[in-house]
């Protein structure tokens, strides 16, 4: 495609015990709203450090709008990733912060700025360093949306936030990218909750990428099939499985395959039921496939199949 | 060339950082040293150490240029050039503005016979002894040098972390012990006195610049592979 806009080739990044990132490439395009999905750990902010020429590579490319972001100033000026961890200078209080983004970004919108702030209840005149966790993850969330840069990175926005400043955020992005279309690259673990808002997604899991796909084209993907174990396993003979539950006699089991409407009708009048796949089962389903540790940690999810079957 | 400006630009923002506090230090440790003069019942000259106060502060705000600024102009994609030398621009315009205070704290202070006090702040044996120049060259690179210094060190802790600051430290006393050695076994130390003797305040501020100019370069090499 034309309009991509990063590119990253066969990018290494080994730390002495660990490969952070393991031959990751990817090709994302303009304008759309990535998320970059995963579990604590698993690269995403690493591979959005090298992205961005904050941290380099061991080994490999990686190309924004065309060329290496590193020492670019041309590159770096399009370019917003205010990360999870974002250290601010020492006598700076918010309204410090987004003056000095005003300085670096033509698009900046103070107005904006200013509305959020509001909205998040963000005291502009208190040191950041005695700001809470959720102030501080607004302070960045702040500055990537009002910078309209033409990259915009958001590394974990939500910590801290409560649920009502979590909500806004998601309307806010929303609402602007409406009006100034971007490239927006969401990091996040809390998938169900950014799940509305992707166009894309990209899912990292221990420095690999393991799926890369349209939001639309995943949400049809995979379906858990339920009924009687006998039934259910002898109707899905031969698919691929990506998890299976049992609870006395019956059967709850997720493949990562699409049912035509032929077998759906065949399901139903076999009495199974079908139920569809949230994108948060599906990444965990997929990451635990690949760690081969379905049995450990599939508690938590027990509730949502069960749930589904009733 | 604008993004560097704006470097320099985004750190004055907050005014207290670079202009408020050194002048606050300033004029608190002046007001003191004045206070104390006043208390020495003795007629003639009475020199103090306080005008170095600020310079303290200034090692600080070296350190916190690369720990605290130097992350978040990389969270607003400003290049590791552009932060550098927008900082380092900043760090003289600063060290330029305290000499000329210097200058002229140093002459009110000769023109009142010492605040009226005898009482000397700004006037330093020996170092202010010599032309306008000499004096203000020495201030400059002394406040450079503070800055410079913190800034090093700081980039070899953000490159290496604690490990190489304790390295880079250690590695620094051990070979300035290893001279002094060397400069003991060999007889040497008339020869090195001599040459100390010789100096004036203009030339230590030579090499006291050389040594700036060294230190900056080497932060830099050490900066443009750092990260946040």
């Amino acid at each position: 495609m034309n309009d991509t806009i990063v590119e990253a080739r066969n990018l290494f990044k080994h730390y002495k015990d660990l490969n952070a990132l393991d031959n990751v490439n990817l090709n994302l395009s303009t304008n759309r709203i990535y998320g970059l999905l995963g579990r604590n750990g698993a690269g995403k902010t690493t591979l959005m450090s090298i992205l961005t020429a904050q941290a380099f590579a061991s080994s490999g490319e990686a190309l924004v709008f065309g060329a290496s972001a590193y020492e670019n100033d041309s590159v770096l000026s399009r370019i917003c990733f205010i990360r999870e961890s974002q250290k601010y200078p020492d006598d700076f209080q918010p309204q410090h912060a987004f003056r000095s983004a005003a300085l670096f970004y033509k698009d900046w919108d103070q107005q904006f700025a200013d509305r959020l702030a509001e909205d998040f209840q963000l005291p502009l005149k208190r040191r950041i360093k005695k700001l809470s966790r959720g102030q501080l993850s607004a302070v960045g969330v702040i500055i990537g949306l009002a910078s309209r840069a033409e990259l915009t990175f958001f590394d974990e926005p939500y910590l801290g936030l409560d649920a009502v400043a979590r909500q806004l955020f998601y309307d806010r992005l929303v609402e602007d990218y409406a009006d100034h279309p971007r490239t927006i690259i969401l990091s996040s673990h809390l998938i169900d909750e950014v799940a509305n808002l992707l166009e894309h997604v990209v899912v990292i899991d221990r420095g690999r990428i393991i799926m890369d796909a349209d939001a639309e084209d995943i949400r049809g993907s995979a379906v858990t099939v339920s009924g009687s174990a006998d039934t259910v396993d002898a109707f899905l003979m031969g698919r691929k499985i990506l998890h299976r539950e049992t609870l006395g006699s019956l059967a709850s089991v997720t493949v990562d395959e699409a049912l035509n409407s032929r077998e759906r009708a065949e399901a139903l009048e076999l009495g199974l039921e079908l139920s569809p796949v949230s994108l948060q089962q599906l990444v965990v389903r997929k990451t635990m496939a690949g760690a081969g540790t379905a049995a450990s940690g599939a508690e938590n999810f027990t509730d949502d199949v069960m749930e589904a079957r009733r | 060339m604008s993004r560097t400006l704006a470097v320099a630009r985004m750190q004055l923002i907050n005014k207290w950082t670079y202009i408020g506090w050194p002048l606050t230090i300033l004029a608190a440790s002046f007001l003191m040293s004045l206070a104390i003069f006043a208390l020495i019942p003795v007629n003639e000259g009475k020199y103090g150490g306080g005008s170095q106060a600020p310079m303290w502060y200034f090692l600080v705000l070296g350190i916190q240029s690369m720990t605290l600024v130097f992350p978040f102009s990389q969270g607003l994609s400003i290049s590791r050039r552009a932060f550098y030398l927008g900082t380092l621009g900043l760090f003289s315009l600063i060290a330029l503005g305290m000499t000329a205070l210097y200058l002229l704290g140093g002459a009110i202070e000769g023109a009142t016979n010492g605040w009226g006090v005898y009482g000397y702040y700004f006037k330093i044996p020996w170092v202010t002894d010599g032309p306008w120049y000499a004096t203000a060259a020495f201030f400059f690179v002394v406040m450079m040098f503070m800055f410079i210094i913190g800034f090093w060190f700081a980039t070899i802790f953000k490159r290496w972390g604690t490990t190489g600051t304790l390295v880079s430290t250690l590695g620094t006393a051990v070979a300035l012990i290893g001279l002094a050695a060397l400069t003991t076994l060999l007889e040497w130390w008339g020869s090195v006195g001599a040459w100390f003797a010789q100096q004036s305040p203009l030339s230590i501020s030579g090499w006291a610049a050389l040594l700036c100019v060294v230190l900056a370069a080497c932060s830099y090499a050490t900066l443009r592979r750092a990260t946040p």
